[in-house]
C-alpha cells in the first residue's frame, strides 16, 4: 500500500467540510406541487368544518341526554366556530407553505 | 366485463373463522391484516440486514438504509430541532410503515393498507396521543395555553374555541390526506384499466383505440410513485411540527 497523497487528502477534507456544511444548512426537501398544496388547503378547511359540526351535534346529543333539548342550537354555532377554525389552518398552512418555498428558492439562489 | 374500481378495496377474511372475540365483535384474520403484517416484517427484516455488515463503504441495500435513516433524521432536526431527535424511533418508524404501506399497495393484485381510514386515522390518532402526552409531560397544564393566542382579552374567549377546534381537527386531516390521496389515485388507475378491457372488447376501430388509456395508466403509476412517496413525507413532516408545538409551546409564533 503506497502512502496517501497529501493533494488528495486535502482536496477530500474539503469536500467532506463542505457536504456538513450543506447539511448544516437544511435538510434536503421535495417542493410541494401544486396539487398537493390544493389537497392540503381543501382537507384542512372541510375537517375543520366537520369536526366542529361534530363537536357541536355531540354537545346537543349529551344536553338532550341530560333533559336540556338544546339541538340544534350548539351544532349551528359550533358550524360556525368549525368554518373560522378552517379559515384559520387554512392560513396557517400557507403561511407555511411560504415559509417553504421561501428556503427552497433561497437554497437554490446560493447554488448558483 | 365491467369491473367495479373500488372492489380493490373490499376487505375480506383470509380464513373462514374469526381468530377471537373482542366484546362481542368477531376478529378475522383479513387481506388487510396480511399486507400489514407483510410490510411490517419485510420494512423490520431489511432495515435490519441491510446495516448488519456496518461496512464503512455501504453495499447498495445499506446506503438506502442509511439514507432513509438520514432523510428522517433531517426532517425531525429541521421541524423540530435537537429535542425532537428523542422521537426519532417513532417518527421513522411511521415514515417506513406508510411508505412501504404506500409502495407495497403499488403492486399489481395487492392490498393498498394506507387506503383505509380506519389505518390512517388509528396513526393520526396515535400521533396525536402522543403530542398530547408529551405536551403535558413536558409544561404540565401549562400546555393548555396552546389554545391562548396573544388577541385583546374581549375575544379570547371565541379564539381559545377556534383554536381548540382547530387542533382537535389535526388527526382528521392528517388521516383524511393520507386515505384520501391513496383512495384517489388507486381508483383513478382501476378506472382507466377499465376503459382499456371495454374499449379492447368493443372491436373494430374501438379496440385500437384502448392503447391510448393504457399509456394513461403508465403516466399515472409513475404519478402515484411519487404521491406514495409524497405522502409519507407529509405525514412525517407534519407529525414533526405538530411535536414541535408540544415541545417548544409558542416558540414559532
Amino acid at each position: 500500500m503506497t502512502a496517501p497523497d497529501p493533494d488528495r487528502l486535502n482536496d477530500l477534507g474539503r469536500r467532506v467540510d463542505e457536504a456538513k456544511k450543506r447539511q448544516a444548512a437544511g435538510a434536503k426537501r421535495p417542493p410541494p406541487t401544486q396539487m398537493g398544496i390544493a389537497g392540503r388547503f381543501a382537507t384542512e378547511l372541510v375537517a375543520s368544518v366537520v369536526v366542529g359540526g361534530g363537536l357541536g351535534w355531540g354537545i346537543d346529543w349529551l344536553f338532550g341526554h341530560f333533559g336540556f333539548p338544546t339541538r340544534p342550537v350548539f351544532m349551528i354555532v359550533f358550524f360556525m366556530l368549525g368554518s373560522a377554525a378552517g379559515i384559520r389552518n387554512v392560513m396557517r398552512t400557507a403561511t407555511e407553505i411560504n415559509t417553504e418555498i421561501a428556503a427552497g428558492a433561497a437554497k437554490t439562489d446560493e447554488e448558483k | 366485463m365491467a369491473t367495479n374500481p373500488m372492489e380493490q378495496f373490499a376487505i375480506k377474511p383470509l380464513v373462514e373463522n374469526p381468530l377471537f372475540q373482542i366484546g362481542g365483535h368477531d376478529i378475522y384474520f383479513t387481506n388487510q391484516s396480511l399486507l400489514m403484517v407483510i410490510v411490517a416484517l419485510a420494512s423490520a427484516l431489511f432495515l435490519t440486514f441491510a446495516v448488519k455488515p456496518g461496512r464503512l463503504v455501504p453495499t447498495r441495500s445499506q446506503s438506502m438504509a442509511e439514507i432513509s435513516y438520514e432523510f428522517v433524521a433531517n426532517i425531525i432536526h429541521s421541524a423540530a430541532g435537537n429535542e425532537g431527535l428523542k422521537f426519532f424511533p417513532f417518527v421513522f418508524t411511521l415514515f417506513i410503515f406508510v411508505l412501504c404501506s404506500n409502495f407495497f399497495g403499488m403492486f399489481p393484485g395487492s392490498f393498498t393498507v394506507t387506503s383505509q381510514i380506519a389505518v390512517t386515522l388509528a396513526l393520526a390518532s396515535m400521533v396525536i396521543l402522543v403530542v398530547i402526552v408529551t405536551g403535558f409531560l413536558k409544561h404540565g397544564i401549562r400546555f393548555l395555553t396552546l389554545f391562548v393566542p396573544k388577541a385583546p382579552i374581549y375575544i379570547l374567549p371565541l379564539l381559545m374555541l377556534i383554536e381548540f377546534i382547530s387542533f382537535c381537527t389535526r388527526p382528521i386531516s392528517l388521516s383524511v390526506r393520507l386515505f384520501a390521496n391513496m383512495l384517489a389515485g388507486h381508483t383513478m388507475l382501476a378506472v382507466f384499466a377499465g376503459f382499456v378491457v371495454s374499449l379492447g372488447a368493443a372491436g373494430g376501430i374501438l379496440s385500437v383505440l384502448s392503447i391510448g388509456p393504457m399509456l394513461l395508466i403508465v403516466a399515472i403509476m409513475l404519478l402515484e410513485l411519487l404521491v406514495a412517496f409524497l405522502q409519507a413525507y407529509v405525514f412525517a413532516i407534519l407529525t414533526c411540527i405538530y411535536l414541535n408545538e408540544a415541545l417548544h409551546l409558542h416558540d414559532h409564533h
